[in-house]
């Protein structure tokens, strides 16, 4: 897992994040997580293949993932209901998909899933040997989304380019 | 006559937030279809004046339904409207008779820009 492949997310993130939302996050400290670990409430997965291959994870709070949608959709959301869910299921789609081309400006080819809403208290997650690397993005008024990258080269030729 | 216009897309969220913008804009939303086989089902019953065309999708992915509505339509105004921005899925798309091709996120002014474009 490199750093290198966390900078295309966060980039990714204010970007969809300043059209979506009309707010640019600030970025917090990139710190690693173990195999296995304990998510927060509210987690959008999404997967990816190709030269890459292995798992981006959005997570929040509750509020924030309210907050969020309430923004996206011009309206405030007070329930967790099916259009808050898909708005948020659709901010992650959208961020792991422009960072698919911000891989894919840089000769590196890879395919998204459609995103996966997990909701809960006290989630764990292992990714088994592929570490996390995560870098939280910091919305003034409206909370912190924590961009967990966990990703694995899948050609020994761009590992070592 | 406002435009006829059919949205695909297998997200909600999106569907309601085209919906709205379209609609703001006077156009006539037909038809929203959740997934590709749905989009070529209301595209042969409503003969929409343009449909937007999201590709990742379930059951039938949006290249996979514009080709085949294409194939029944060769007339057919798809524009394409998704987050895959990649190369490659645009060269397809546009190869496939897509008319234009709109990266998510987009703002209410892009898009009805490309639709007002194509739809007339």
């Amino acid at each position: 897992m490199k750093v290198e492949f966390v900078a295309p997310f966060a980039e990714a993130t204010s970007a969809v994040a300043e059209m979506m939302m009309g707010a640019k996050p600030s970025r917090g400290q990139l710190s690693a997580k173990p195999e296995l670990f304990t998510a927060l409430p509210v987690n959008i997965l999404c997967g990816v293949n190709g030269d890459l291959e292995g798992l981006v994870m959005y997570s929040m709070s509750k509020e924030t993932a309210l907050a969020i949608a309430g923004s996206m959709m011009g309206t405030p959301s007070r329930v967790f209901d099916q259009l808050v869910a898909s708005a948020i299921s659709e901010l992650g789609n959208m961020i792991t998909g422009n960072s698919s081309s911000i891989f894919s400006s840089q000769g590196v080819v890879c395919n998204i899933t459609p995103p996966t809403l997990v909701r809960g208290n006290s989630i764990r997650i292992s990714t088994f040997n592929t570490p996390t690397l995560v870098i939280p993005l910091i919305f003034e008024g409206i909370g912190q989304i924590e961009v967990n990258v966990s990703l694995r080269e899948t050609k020994i030729a761009l590992a070592a380019a | 006559m406002a435009k006829r216009i059919l949205i695909t897309d297998d997200a909600l969220f999106m569907r309601v937030t085209l919906k709205r913008i379209l609609s703001d804009a006077g156009f006539e939303v037909v038809g929203e279809a959740a997934n590709g086989v749905e989009s070529v089902a209301l595209y042969n019953d409503l003969k929409p004046d343009l449909v937007t065309m999201d590709i990742t999708m379930p059951e039938m992915d949006g290249i996979e339904a514009l080709k085949a509505i294409r194939a029944g339509d060769p007339n057919a105004t798809v524009v394409m409207c998704s987050a895959m921005g990649q190369q490659n899925l645009m060269v397809e798309a546009l190869q496939a008779g897509a008319k234009e091709f709109i990266v998510k996120p987009f703002q209410a002014e892009k898009v009805l820009e490309v639709i007002n474009r194509h739809a007339a």
